[in-house]
């Protein structure tokens, strides 16, 4: 081995096509994202990799020759033999089996300098590939803060690769860093583990049946047919690098090692950490104080046993009030400025279709998308500081317990929370939970809890129908409004429980969760996160809605010309000519009425009646339930709508009255106060919100997922309403 | 099964080896072989916790599971379950 695997680059540099494809690996919390950042600076782009909903974050960096390189920013991975999602991306792109991906020429490892003792094991497996890579050793001011010295070039000699130390936030180290890309760097000609012959000798037979890719150096066949002997046949993208008879054959080798050798799997971790320990050992000067004082100090109390709970239910509830309540103001004035917008369409437009489907539908699903995102940047500003500081590793270890009793890991409790405000943001926060049927489980029952787009439909049905009566200390209206928010979190339990036992059952999660040190955010990645969360719903979850809203907004517009509408828009030319004022306001109110039972979607309430019925809803019901698929909170309009009264939303008194008296075609009372319980508890159960639906689409990358989501949300939501209904009549409430 | 690793002897050749989630707060031990599902084990091997490491345990989540432990100067968060599988040589 030659002492520096340096050589001078002769390739034309200039050339876009040798542009030189720089990928940046290393563990959670290692620096990468600061170093990435310190690279490419504003000049980075973040999307999805195909087929999943990981990140890919890439961008550009020129070098001091002025050669441009390609920066991907891996996802932080612990270890090359995948356990998450996000690892089995790195080990696609390294092997070259990501499509969008190609194989980077370089690999930047990052290895934290206080932790080198775990780090350097994901800089060996990467160093074993056989692709060229270069060591940035992040924190050496933190190092020698605490009395750590390290000396790079016995490291450098250990390891066979090129090591530069960085301080990334004086950025020390950069220039130096920036010059060693800038070079020709050979792969490293170390091994650093050898199976026992008789592993070594089954690999070896595989390598030749494995097709020749030209993104894969030998060494990477070597080590792709290594992954497909560890993997237990669950891996979809390994399983098509492979003819299936390769595949057959590796399960029985797989046994055979199992039965002659129980413990050969592991022989690699062993090997690879005896060689962390050298490099360590030869690299250590002083060891210095391994104490942090910063975190004993924090874990003192945050995750005291007392102070713990406390500090973590006083910050839930800061996160909850702000995506609750301090997005009003925003969503406020987004509202205001679509109205702004749809008004000033109305002033330049003739009346007619095409503005009502500009102004109604588009202005409107428009709308209707942008009122998520201050939610959402709201929350996903939380959620990045929270796992920037290392605060969210401490809330997850306290909730563990919790939600260890349906089945999920502590990382699910803060996305189920945010629900609470808006399941939209919530689904959205499920990246962070990193074992995918946990993932999917918390998507599926986080649109259970009782987001604020209920409230109102909850505040109308409680105010006509509940009587006004002091229970203890509590109003029975009160009580009402607790019992569906219990309710949605009762099914929320019974489903993650049963999903977790049927769909989703299998694999063997493991729980282990890293503590990582505290840190300072840094604030300008958190920003771009949020920016970046955003853009992506707008982009993704956005043309759904948009769509949908369209969709709907047609429905319910026609056709316009009923024999009703028709007759009531005479009287109404009438009543104008005659200048007979307030018989011109209620005319309008019942034109619109009559528009909307004359509508598609008024035909569709009739012909739902008969479905809904059983439930103790009437075909006006109906109506208000397809067009609450906008969003639920449509409903209380809708309901003026069909009840003459106009949209009117700040008249709901009038409508409580309205709803308490109306009658059935024979005189009966149509709506009970058990039909009112009945409807609530159907709200409370049911998937109703498309915009829901859509990012469930976009979060799991398939139709499966929001299909299920509708039936057994709405089966369900049939169900107990069934129940409510057919019970209450039976105990004589009705 | 026991698909023991790095330990020659069997399992309970070494008296003094307990299952990690029987320390207490404060105590630490050298792992000795993990035992449970192979490709568990060798996960929580790559997450440092090889045997001939030291392992200590540094305090209980509130609700007493998980528990916190240190090792290879990173800390993990382990169930009780899970670091029941783990063995180590009480020091």
């Amino acid at each position: 081995m030659s002492t520096s695997p340096l050589v001078e680059a002769d390739a034309d540099r200039s050339d876009p096509r040798t542009a030189r494809r720089v990928a940046i690996l290393g563990n959670p919390n290692a620096g990468k994202s600061t170093l990435f950042n310190a690279l490419t600076g504003q000049r980075q782009k973040v999307s999805n990799y195909a087929g999943v909903t990981v990140e890919k974050k890439t961008g550009q960096c020129t070098l001091p020759s002025g050669r441009r390189i390609e920066i991907v920013d891996l996802p932080g991975s612990y270890s090359l033999r995948p356990a998450s999602p996000d690892e089995v991306i790195v080990r696609d792109v390294l092997l070259g089996l990501q499509p969008d991906t190609p194989p980077p020429d370089l690999i930047l490892l990052v290895a934290d300098a206080t932790q080198l003792d775990r780090h350097l094991y994901l800089a060996l497996q990467a160093i074993e590939i056989g692709r060229p890579v270069l060591l940035a050793v992040t924190m050496m001011d933190a190092a020698e803060t605490r009395g750590l010295q390290l000396d790079l070039a016995a490291l450098q000699q250990a390891l066979g690769v090129p090591v530069v130390g960085l301080a990334a936030t004086r950025n020390r180290g950069l220039d130096a860093l920036r010059d060693l890309m800038d070079r020709d760097i050979e792969p490293s000609q170390l091994r650093f583990h050898r199976w026992p012959p008789f592993v070594e000798r089954v690999v070896t037979s595989l390598e030749p049946r494995i097709p020749r890719h030209p993104l894969l150096p030998e060494r990477g066949r070597h080590d792709l047919a290594m992954a497909l002997l560890l993997d237990d046949g669950e891996d979809p993208v390994l399983a098509r690098a492979v003819p299936s008879e390769v595949l057959d054959d590796l399960r029985i080798l797989r046994r055979r090692l199992d039965d002659q050798a129980p413990g050969w799997r592991s022989g690699e971790v062993e090997g690879l950490y005896a060689a962390v320990d050298a490099a360590v050992a030869a690299a250590q000067v002083t060891k210095g104080m391994t104490r942090d004082p910063t975190r004993e100090r924090l874990d003192r109390i945050l995750i005291h046993r007392i102070w713990g709970p406390v500090v973590f239910v006083l910050f839930m509830g800061a996160v909850f009030q702000s995506v609750f309540a301090w997005s009003v103001p925003l969503m406020d004035a987004i509202d205001w400025l679509v109205g702004q917008l749809a008004s000033a369409v109305e002033g330049v437009m003739p009346a007619g279709p095409l503005r009502s489907l500009v102004v109604d539908g588009i202005i409107a699903g428009v709308g209707t998308t942008i009122t998520f995102v201050p939610q959402i940047a709201i929350l996903s500003l939380f959620l990045s500081v929270m796992e920037d500081t290392g605060y969210m590793a401490r809330a997850a270890f306290i909730m563990d317990r919790v939600m260890s009793k349906v089945g999920l890991s502590g990382r699910a409790f803060i996305p189920l929370m945010s629900s609470f405000a808006c399941a939209i943001p919530g689904i959205m926060a499920t990246r962070t939970i990193d074992n995918r049927r946990d993932r999917l489980t918390t998507i599926m029952v986080a649109p259970f809890m009782s987001c604020s787009a209920r409230l109102p439909v909850y505040a109308l049905l409680i105010g006509a129908f509940v009587p006004h009566r002091w229970v203890g200390f509590v109003t029975l209206a009160g009580l009402t409004l607790f019992a569906m928010y219990f309710l949605g979190i009762a099914a929320a339990i019974v489903v993650a429980w049963a999903l977790k036992r049927t769909v989703l059952k299998g694999g063997k999660p493991l729980y282990v969760m890293e503590l990582p040190p505290y840190r300072m955010p840094a604030w300008g990645s958190v920003l771009m996160t949020v920016r970046d969360r955003s853009l992506l719903f707008l982009q993704k979850a956005g043309t759904i809605i948009l769509a949908a809203s369209v969709v709907l907004w047609f429905l319910a517009s026609y056709p316009s010309s009923g024999p009703e509408a028709t007759a009531t828009r005479a009287r109404l030319d009438a009543a104008r000519d005659a200048g007979q004022v307030t018989r011109v306001a209620e005319l309008e109110h019942q034109l619109a009425g009559t528009r909307l039972r004359e509508s598609f979607a008024g035909r569709a309430g009739r012909l739902l009646e008969p479905v809904i019925a059983p439930l103790g809803f009437d075909w006006r019901i109906g109506i208000g339930l397809i067009t609450s698929l906008a969003a639920r909170e449509v409903m209380v309009s809708t309901m003026a709508t069909v009840f003459n009264l106009g949209d009117a939303q700040d008249d709901v008194v009038s409508l409580r009255q309205t709803l308490r008296t109306a009658v059935t075609g024979n005189g009966a009372r149509a709506y009970t106060p058990l039909v009112g319980v009945s409807l609530m508890v159907f709200f409370a159960l049911a998937c109703q919100c498309f915009s829901t639906v859509a990012v469930v689409r976009r979060e799991t990358n398939s139709w499966r997922w929001p299909l299920l989501m509708l039936l057994l949300m709405n089966t369900l939501a049939w169900l107990a309403s069934f129940v409510v209904f057919q019970g209450g009549r039976l105990l004589g409430l009705g | 099964m026991t698909g023991s690793t790095g330990d020659r002897s069997g399992p309970g050749a070494n008296p003094a080896e307990r299952p990690l989630d029987r320390l207490a707060p404060g105590d630490s031990g050298i792992i000795v072989r993990l035992s449970g599902d192979p490709a568990t084990a060798r996960r929580l091997m790559e997450l440092g916790l090889v045997p001939g490491s030291e392992v200590q345990v540094v305090r209980r989540a509130p609700l007493g599971d998980p528990i916190e432990y240190r090792i290879r100067d990173v800390h993990l968060s382990l169930r009780r379950v899970e670091a029941a599988n783990v063995h180590v040589a009480p020091r």
